[in-house]
């Protein structure tokens, strides 16, 4: 039973991380190389994994999506989508794609005359699934050894720790106030409907204590 | 513009959700406090009177009304959000 929970609990953790991981906004510093423009077949499962710019989107089969190559500090390649997000999911309320694909092109370099830039993104670059990660704004950057405090993820994680520990206080003051009391009032009819009943009374007030809440020193 | 249309509905409706789990925390928060102070104060008189009359006091007064903040900061931050995403270089 220990190692079900235990599963359950890390699958649930792992989630959540990657959830946020694939949302949250990353920067990478690199050197525009090119951008382009290719058909995308979006009418499988990984259309989880592209945007829904507008509202027609969502029925389309394939459609042109823009795209931002790079090169990273250590000469790697980084590929990039370009898409708005637009009103739905992820949060981003991206609509610059177009302003974004020019900036991009303006800064493209050589590798004799490199101009880094820290490009912000979302999402995750697979090969195998064919994914790329959304390029949502584009910045130069002094070199390629420039170090980016990441304040914007700081301040969502502490936000939503802060609301995480709001809604267990909730449900402490929740616990305490009303079913605790409620629980009282049934303990008390249930002993005057059968004192006599000692072990069965015993065994009830036990289960009825698994419900409280611990009493605080 | 479906989109949007889901974005405000949804919004909207979360929004209400937290507005009324933080008004309904918050006054159980404050009878707490009014229940302990009228201990403190040597549990003189109606316990019961002495409590409604500060909630009837809290419900009065500017706090209540800060849990409003509540639809107008998400707002915001949408709004600042996409100033920065797209009309700022």
């Amino acid at each position: 039973m220990r190692y079900v929970k235990w599963t359950l609990f890390a699958l649930v953790a792992l989630f959540v991380v990657g959830f946020l991981h694939y949302t949250l906004p990353q920067r990478d510093v690199v050197r525009v190389v090119s951008t382009y423009l290719e058909r995308q077949d979006l009418n499988d499962w990984t259309r989880i994994f592209w945007a829904n710019p507008d509202d027609q989107s969502g029925t389309l089969t394939n459609r042109d999506i823009q795209f931002i190559q790079t090169v990273d500090t250590r000469g790697r390649p980084r590929v990039y989508r370009n898409e708005d997000t637009g009103w739905s999911w992820p949060p981003y309320f991206k609509f610059d794609t177009a302003n974004l694909q020019t900036q991009a092109e303006d800064f493209r370099s050589t590798a004799q005359a490199p101009q880094w830039v820290a490009i912000t993104h979302y999402g995750w670059r697979n090969e195998l699934l064919s994914i790329f990660p959304n390029a949502v704004s584009i910045r130069p950057v002094e070199g390629p050894d420039v170090r980016l405090i990441p304040w914007l993820n700081i301040v969502i994680l502490t936000i939503m720790g802060g609301m995480a520990l709001l809604l267990w206080r909730m449900w402490a003051q929740f616990r305490e106030r009303t079913i605790d009391p409620a629980l009282a009032d049934v303990g008390e009819a249930w002993d005057r409907v059968d004192q006599r009943a000692d072990a069965a009374r015993g065994r009830f007030s036990r289960w009825l204590d698994s419900w409280r809440s611990k009493k605080r020193p | 513009m479906i989109a949007l249309a889901r974005l405000v509905v949804v919004g909207f409706v979360v929004m209400t959700i937290f507005y009324w789990l933080i008004r309904i925390y918050a006054r159980s928060l404050r009878r707490e406090r009014l229940e302990k102070r009228w201990e403190r104060e040597g549990a003189s008189g109606d316990r019961n009177a002495y409590v409604e009359a500060g909630m009837r006091e809290y419900d009065a007064s500017l706090r209540p009304k800060l849990i409003l903040g509540v639809y107008i900061v998400p707002t915001a931050v949408i709004a600042v959000i996409l100033y920065f995403i797209n009309f700022h270089e």
